[in-house]
C-alpha cells in the first residue's frame, strides 16, 4: 500500500500546521488563575497573553484553516495472519465455514403481543377458581390488588369478595405489568428456543413466571402469599404459556443477519434443510456464529490448532 | 524523569539527530493527536510516580502505632494530594492519553475533529497540576500561612471556609480542579467529536470498536459530571473570594449541599476512570483469546447504561448524613441495580475466553488479574451500597480498600495492560514480557497484600485519614502487613518504569501488528505516521483486520 | 504487493457524516446546561431560606422588555444566518447588528436591574442567601451573553469589511446555535428567578 501512483494528492497529506497558541492561551489562563494566588501582576500578565494567544488562535482557523503539507513515507506494510493457518479439507461450495446459528427467530414484539395475549387468558382460570371456591369473581382480583395495599393485609374473605374499584384497578396495573414483562423476557429469550415456541412458552413462561412470584412473593405480598392456591395458580400459568406460544406461533419468523452469510442456493430455498448444511446436529442452545463444531473448521479460536 | 524521556522520545522519528531545542519546539507546537496522547500519558506517568511517593510516605507512618514519622500537618497534606492528584492528574490524563492516542487510529481517522482544542485541553490540564504543586512552594512563601491543600480530596464544607482554611491554601486546589476541569471537557468534546464525525467510510456505529463506544460514554459522562464540579467549585471560589454563602452554615448556607453537589460529580467520576479501562479490557481480552468479543451490541447497551445509571447512585457517599428512608433506599437500589450491567460484562468477557486459545501475554496477565479484582471490588461495592453496612463502616479503611481495589485492581491493572499492549504501536519496540511477568506478579503479590489486608482494619473500626494510632486497638500487625505491601508495588512499578527505558532502546522491533490483532490501529507502521494512514481506510466489520486476514471467510458476511 | 486496509465496499454508498462544529457546539451546550443546572438547583434549594432580608418579592421586578429584547435576538441571528446563506451579506450585517444591539439592550437592563438592587436596595452577594444565589445564576448567564456577544461583534465586523462570505455560513451557524443556547437559559432564569421564586 501507500503507492504513491495510487494516492490521489500526490504524495503528501494535509495536516493542520502546528502552532503554539493553544499552549499559549491555556499559559496565559492558567496565569490569570495563579494570579488569584499570588500576585495581581502575574493576573496582569496571564491577561495580555490570554488575549494575544485568542488572536493567534484566531489567525490560525479564520479565514482559512491554516494546513501544511506532509509527504507520505512509501513504506511496505504487512497485514497478514502471523499464524499458520490449518489446510481446510475440501468441502461443497455450499458450505459456509462457520455454523450460522439461528438463521430465523422471532422479533422481540412478539413476545410482547404473546405477554399480554396470555395475560388475558390467564384471567380465565383464575375467574373459575375464584368462583368455584370463594363464589365471587373477584376475589381473585382482591387478592393481587392486596399486594398494593398495606392495611388489606387483614382483610376477611367476605371484604375480599366484594366488589372494590381501587382494587380492579390495581389489579390491572400489576397484573398488566407482570404479563408485559414475562412476555418481553420471553421475547428476549427467543432466539435462542426458535423452533418450537409453543412448548417452550408453554413450558418456559409458566416457569418463568412461578419462579419470579414465588421468590418475590412473600416480600411483594405476604397476604397474597398466604392464600395463594398454587396448583390453580400453576394451571392458570400454562394456560397463559399455551397462549402466549401460540400468539407468537401465528406471527411470522424473521431472518437474522446471519442469513446473508448463507450461500444463493440456501438463500433460494433450494436447500433449505439448515441441519444437514452445518453436517451435525444442531444444537438449539447455540447461538453464536463464532464458535464451529466441524473438524477443519476454521475461524477465530481454531485458527492455530495444527501449529 | 525517566519515565517522561520515553514517552517523549517515543515518536521522534529516526531522522537525523536534532537538536533539543528543535525537538522541544515540535512537542511544545504539537497539534498531532498522538504526540498529545503521549504528552498526557508521560504526563500522568510522573504525576503517578509523585502520588505513589505519597502514599508510600503515608504507609511508612502508618506502619506502626504511636509514629511520628511525619507531621500531621503534613500527612493531612499527604492524604489531600495523594487523592486529588491521583483522580484528577493520574487517572483522567492517562486514560484520556490513551484515548487520545488510540480513538483516531482506531476509527481510521487522521487526527481529532479539533486538533488545536486538543492541544489546549493538554496544556490546561498540565497548568492544573502545576500551579496545585506550586502550592508547596508558592501558599506560604507570598502569604504566610497554609501550605499544600489539606482539606481532603473532596474538601467537605465548611472546612473550606475563609475561616477553617485560612491563606491560599485551599484556592490552589480549586484553581488547580477548574484548570483541569477545562481540559477534561475540552478533550471529552474533542473525543465525542471525532467519533461521531471523524469515522472512515463504512465505520458505523455499531462497527466501531469497543474502546471508541467506551470512550464516547465516558466522554458523554464527562459533561454532565465535570460540569457539576466546576459549578461547584465557581460557588466555592464565591465563597472565599466575594463573600458569598453558598457553603456558609453561619448564614444559612448548606454543607450537605456541597457533599451533593460534589458526589454528582465523584460518582460519575469513577465510572469515568473504570470505562477506559473496561475498554482495555474489550480490545484486550478477545485478541488474546483468539475469539471475537462476545456478544457485542449486549456491551455497548451495558456501557451505556452504566453511563445513565451511574447518575443516579451518587448519594450513597452519603449515608451516614442521615437522608432519610426514602433517599436511603432509592440511592441503595440504584447502587446495587448498576451490578447488572457490570455484570453483563464480566460474563461476556468470561464468555469470550471461553473455548478460546488463550495466549497467556503480559497484557493477558494484567488483564485476567483484572476481571478477578473488579469482581471481588465490585462485591464489597455491594456490600457498601447497603444503607445499615454503610453506617457501620462508612468512613473506616474498609471502604479505603473497596475504592483501592476498583482504581488500583481493576483500573491501574487495565492500564498496565494496556501499556503492554499497545506500547509496541507507540515506540515501534516490544515491551519485555520477561520483565513484565517479574513485573506483573511482584505487583500482584504486593496488591493483595496491601489492599486484601486493608480491609481488616476497617472491619476491626480504623477510620481513615487518622494521622496515627494506639498500640493497643489490634489494628498493628494489619498495617505493617499492608504498608510492607506497598513496597513491593513500589519495587514492581520501578521494575516498570526500567522496562519502558530498556524497551524504548533495546527492545525487539515491533512491526505493525506483533499480536495479530483486529482493529485499525494494527494496520499502519509502529509507531503511525504523522497521517495516520496514507489512504483513508474502508471497513466492512467490526474486525477490519481479520477481514483482510482471511478473504474467504470475512466477518462481513455475518453482520 | 501488500495489501491495504481497504475492503471493496459493495455499493459505493454515500458516507455523510455530522459536521463537527454543530456537534462540538452541542456538546459544550451539554456541559454548560450542566453547569446552569447546579446554579438553578442551588437557587431553588436556598430559596425562601434566607435569615434576613431583603427577599425576592421585595425587591424583584419583571424585566419583561429586555427579555423580549434578548428572546427576539435569537430570531434576527437566525435571519442573519440564513441572509448569509443566501449570500446576502448586507442583509445578514443588518441582522448580525440588530442582534448585537439587542443583546446590548439585555446586557444594559441587566446592569440597571443591579444598580438599582446594589444601591437602592442594598443587595449584595454577601447580604443574604438570594443575594448569593441571585447575583452567581443572573451573573453567570449574563456572561455567556457577554461572551456571546463579543463573538457576534466580531462576526459583525468581519461581514462589514467584506470577508464573511455564504462559505463561512456552518461557522456563523455555530455561533448563532450557542446564542440560542443563551436565550433558552434565560428563558429558564427568569422563569425560576421571575416567576416562580418571586
Amino acid at each position: 500500500m501507500h503507492d504513491d501512483a495510487t494516492h490521489g494528492q500526490g504524495n503528501s497529506v494535509l495536516l493542520p500546521r502546528p502552532t503554539a497558541w493553544p499552549m499559549a492561551l491555556a499559559l496565559g489562563l492558567s496565569l490569570i488563575f495563579a494570579g488569584m494566588v499570588t500576585n495581581v501582576a502575574v493576573a496582569a500578565l496571564g491577561l495580555a497573553m490570554t488575549l494575544a494567544a485568542c488572536v493567534g488562535w484566531f489567525r490560525q482557523v479564520l479565514p482559512h484553516e491554516a494546513h501544511v503539507p506532509v509527504a507520505v513515507i512509501a513504506e511496505e506494510v504487512e497485514i497478514a495472519s502471523a499464524r499458520t493457518l490449518i489446510q481446510r479439507p475440501q468441502r461443497s461450495a455450499s458450505a459456509a465455514p462457520r455454523k450460522v446459528l439461528p438463521v430465523e427467530t422471532f422479533l422481540i414484539g412478539n413476545g410482547i403481543r404473546g405477554g399480554i395475549a396470555g395475560g388475558l387468558a390467564m384471567t380465565v382460570p383464575a375467574g373459575i377458581f375464584s368462583v368455584l371456591k370463594y363464589h365471587s369473581f373477584w376475589y381473585a382480583i382482591n387478592l393481587l390488588a392486596a399486594g398494593g395495599f398495606v392495611d388489606w393485609a387483614s382483610a376477611s374473605n367476605a371484604f375480599l369478595c366484594q366488589f372494590h374499584l381501587q382494587g380492579l384497578l390495581a389489579a390491572l396495573v400489576i397484573h398488566g405489568l407482570t404479563s408485559l414483562l414475562v412476555g418481553l423476557l420471553y421475547g428476549a429469550m427467543l432466539p435462542m428456543f426458535p423452533r418450537y415456541p409453543i412448548v417452550t412458552a408453554g413450558f418456559m413462561a409458566p416457569l418463568l413466571m412461578t419462579g419470579i412470584m414465588f421468590s418475590a412473593l412473600n416480600i411483594l405480598s405476604p397476604i397474597l402469599n398466604q392464600r395463594i392456591d398454587w396448583p390453580w395458580f400453576i394451571l392458570s400459568q400454562i394456560a397463559f404459556g399455551l397462549v402466549c406460544g401460540y400468539v407468537v406461533n401465528l406471527h411470522a419468523k424473521v431472518r437474522t443477519p446471519q442469513f446473508q452469510a448463507l450461500s444463493f442456493a440456501e438463500r433460494a430455498g433450494l436447500h433449505s434443510n439448515l441441519v444437514e448444511l452445518d453436517g451435525s446436529q444442531a444444537d438449539p442452545s447455540q447461538t453464536g456464529v463464532q464458535r464451529g463444531t466441524q473438524p477443519g473448521t476454521k475461524n477465530g479460536d481454531k485458527e492455530d490448532g495444527a501449529l | 524523569m525517566a519515565v517522561q524521556t520515553t514517552t517523549t522520545a517515543g515518536t521522534t522519528q529516526a531522522a537525523p539527530r536534532r537538536l533539543l531545542l528543535e525537538v522541544l519546539h515540535d512537542w511544545v507546537t504539537t497539534v498531532d493527536h498522538k504526540k498529545i496522547g503521549l504528552m498526557y500519558i508521560g504526563y500522568a506517568l510522573f504525576f503517578l510516580v509523585v502520588a505513589g511517593c505519597q502514599a508510600l510516605l503515608m504507609r511508612i507512618q502508618l506502619a506502626v502505632p504511636n509514629n511520628h514519622f511525619v507531621s500531621p500537618q503534613t500527612f493531612d497534606s499527604l492524604f489531600t494530594m495523594h487523592g486529588t492528584t491521583m483522580v484528577f492528574f493520574v487517572g483522567m490524563p492517562i486514560l484520556f492519553g490513551f484515548g487520545n492516542y488510540l480513538v483516531p487510529l482506531m476509527i481510521g481517522a487522521r487526527d481529532m475533529a479539533f486538533p488545536r482544542l486538543n492541544a489546549f485541553s493538554f496544556w490546561i490540564s498540565a497548568f492544573g497540576g502545576m500551579l496545585l504543586y506550586f502550592s508547596y512552594f508558592g501558599a506560604s512563601g507570598l502569604y504566610g500561612a497554609g501550605s499544600a491543600p489539606d482539606v481532603g480530596w473532596f474538601a467537605y464544607a465548611p472546612l473550606t471556609a475563609q475561616i477553617f482554611s485560612p491563606g491560599h491554601s485551599t484556592d490552589y486546589w480549586t484553581l488547580a480542579i477548574l484548570l483541569s476541569g477545562i481540559g477534561n471537557i475540552g478533550t471529552a468534546l474533542n473525543i465525542v467529536a471525532t467519533t461521531i464525525c471523524m469515522r472512515c467510510p463504512g465505520m458505523k456505529l455499531n462497527r466501531m470498536p469497543l474502546l471508541v463506544w467506551l470512550y464516547l460514554v465516558t466522554s458523554c459522562l464527562a459533561f454532565v459530571t465535570i460540569s457539576p464540579l466546576t459549578a461547584a467549585q465557581i460557588m466555592l471560589m464565591l465563597d472565599r473570594y466575594v463573600g458569598s454563602h453558598f457553603f456558609d452554615t453561619q448564614a444559612g448556607g448548606s454543607a450537605v449541599l456541597w457533599m451533593h453537589f460534589f458526589w454528582i460529580f465523584g460518582h460519575p467520576e469513577v465510572y469515568i476512570l473504570v470505562l477506559p479501562a473496561f475498554a482495555f479490557a474489550n480490545e484486550i481480552i478477545p485478541v488474546f483469546s483468539r475469539k471475537a468479543i462476545f456478544g457485542y451490541p449486549a456491551m455497548v447497551a451495558a456501557s451505556v447504561g452504566i453511563g445513565f445509571i451511574s447518575l443516579s447512585v451518587w448519594a450513597h457517599h452519603m449515608f451516614t448524613v442521615g437522608l432519610g428512608p426514602g433517599p436511603n433506599t432509592f440511592f441503595t437500589l440504584a447502587t446495587m441495580v448498576i451490578a447488572v450491567p457490570t455484570g453483563i460484562k464480566i460474563f461476556n468477557w468470561l464468555a469470550t475466553i471461553w473455548g478460546g486459545k488463550i495466549h497467556f501475554t503480559v497484557a493477558m496477565m494484567f488483564a485476567t488479574g483484572f476481571l478477578f479484582q473488579f469482581l471481588i471490588a465490585g462485591l464489597t461495592g455491594i456490600m457498601l451500597s447497603v444503607a445499615p453496612f454503610d453506617w457501620q463502616l462508612g468512613n473506616s479503611y474498609f471502604v479505603v480498600a473497596h475504592f483501592h481495589y476498583v482504581l488500583v485492581g481493576a483500573i491501574l491493572f487495565m492500564i498496565f495492560s494496556a501499556f503492554y499492549y499497545w506500547f509496541p504501536k507507540m515506540s515501534g519496540r516490544m515491551l519485555s514480557e520477561r520483565l513484565g511477568k517479574w513485573h506483573f506478579w511482584i505487583f500482584l503479590i504486593g496488591f493483595h497484600l496491601t489492599f486484601d489486608f486493608m480491609h481488616v482494619p476497617g472491619l476491626l473500626g480504623m477510620p481513615r485519614r487518622i494521622y496515627t494510632y494506639e498500640a493497643d486497638r489490634g489494628w498493628m500487625i494489619w498495617n505493617m502487613i499492608v504498608s510492607s505491601g506497598a513496597v513491593f508495588q513500589a519495587v514492581a512499578t520501578l521494575l516498570f518504569v526500567y522496562n519502558m527505558v530498556w524497551s524504548y532502546f533495546k527492545g525487539p522491533i515491533a512491526g505493525p501488528d506483533p499480536w495479530d490483532a483486529w482493529t485499525l490501529e494494527w494496520s499502519t507502521a509502529s509507531p503511525p505516521p504523522a497521517y495516520n494512514f496514507a489512504e483513508v481506510p474502508t471497513v466492512e466489520s467490526r474486525r477490519p483486520l481479520w477481514d483482510i486476514k482471511h478473504p474467504e471467510d470475512p466477518d462481513s458476511r455475518y453482520e | 504487493m501488500s495489501q491495504t486496509a481497504v475492503i471493496p465496499q459493495t455499493a459505493n454508498e454515500a458516507w455523510i457524516l455530522p459536521s463537527r462544529g454543530v456537534v462540538g457546539m452541542a456538546c459544550l451546550i451539554v456541559a454548560e446546561s450542566a453547569i446552569f443546572t447546579i446554579f438553578v438547583v442551588a437557587y431553588l434549594y436556598y430559596l425562601g431560606r434566607d435569615q434576613r432580608g431583603p427577599t425576592p418579592r421585595q425587591v424583584l421586578d419583571l424585566p419583561l422588555f429586555t427579555s423580549i429584547c434578548l428572546l427576539s435576538s435569537s430570531l434576527t441571528v437566525h435571519l442573519a444566518v440564513a441572509a448569509l446563506h443566501r449570500g446576502r451579506r448586507h442583509a445578514c450585517s443588518l441582522w448580525l447588528a440588530a442582534t448585537v444591539l439587542l443583546g446590548s439592550i439585555f446586557l444594559g437592563g441587566t446592569a440597571h436591574e443591579w444598580y438599582t438592587l446594589i444601591y437602592r436596595d442594598g443587595l449584595t452577594i454577601q447580604t443574604n442567601l438570594f443575594g448569593t444565589t441571585f447575583y452567581s445564576l443572573v451573573g453567570l448567564h449574563a456572561t455567556h451573553v457577554l461572551v456571546g456577544l463579543a463573538m457576534l461583534s466580531l462576526a459583525l465586523v468581519f461581514s462589514l469589511n467584506g470577508s464573511m462570505s455564504a462559505k463561512h455560513t456552518g461557522r456563523l451557524e455555530v455561533l448563532s446555535l450557542y446564542w440560542h443556547f443563551v436565550d433558552a437559559v434565560w428563558v429558564v432564569v427568569f422563569t425560576v428567578v421571575y416567576v416562580l421564586g418571586r
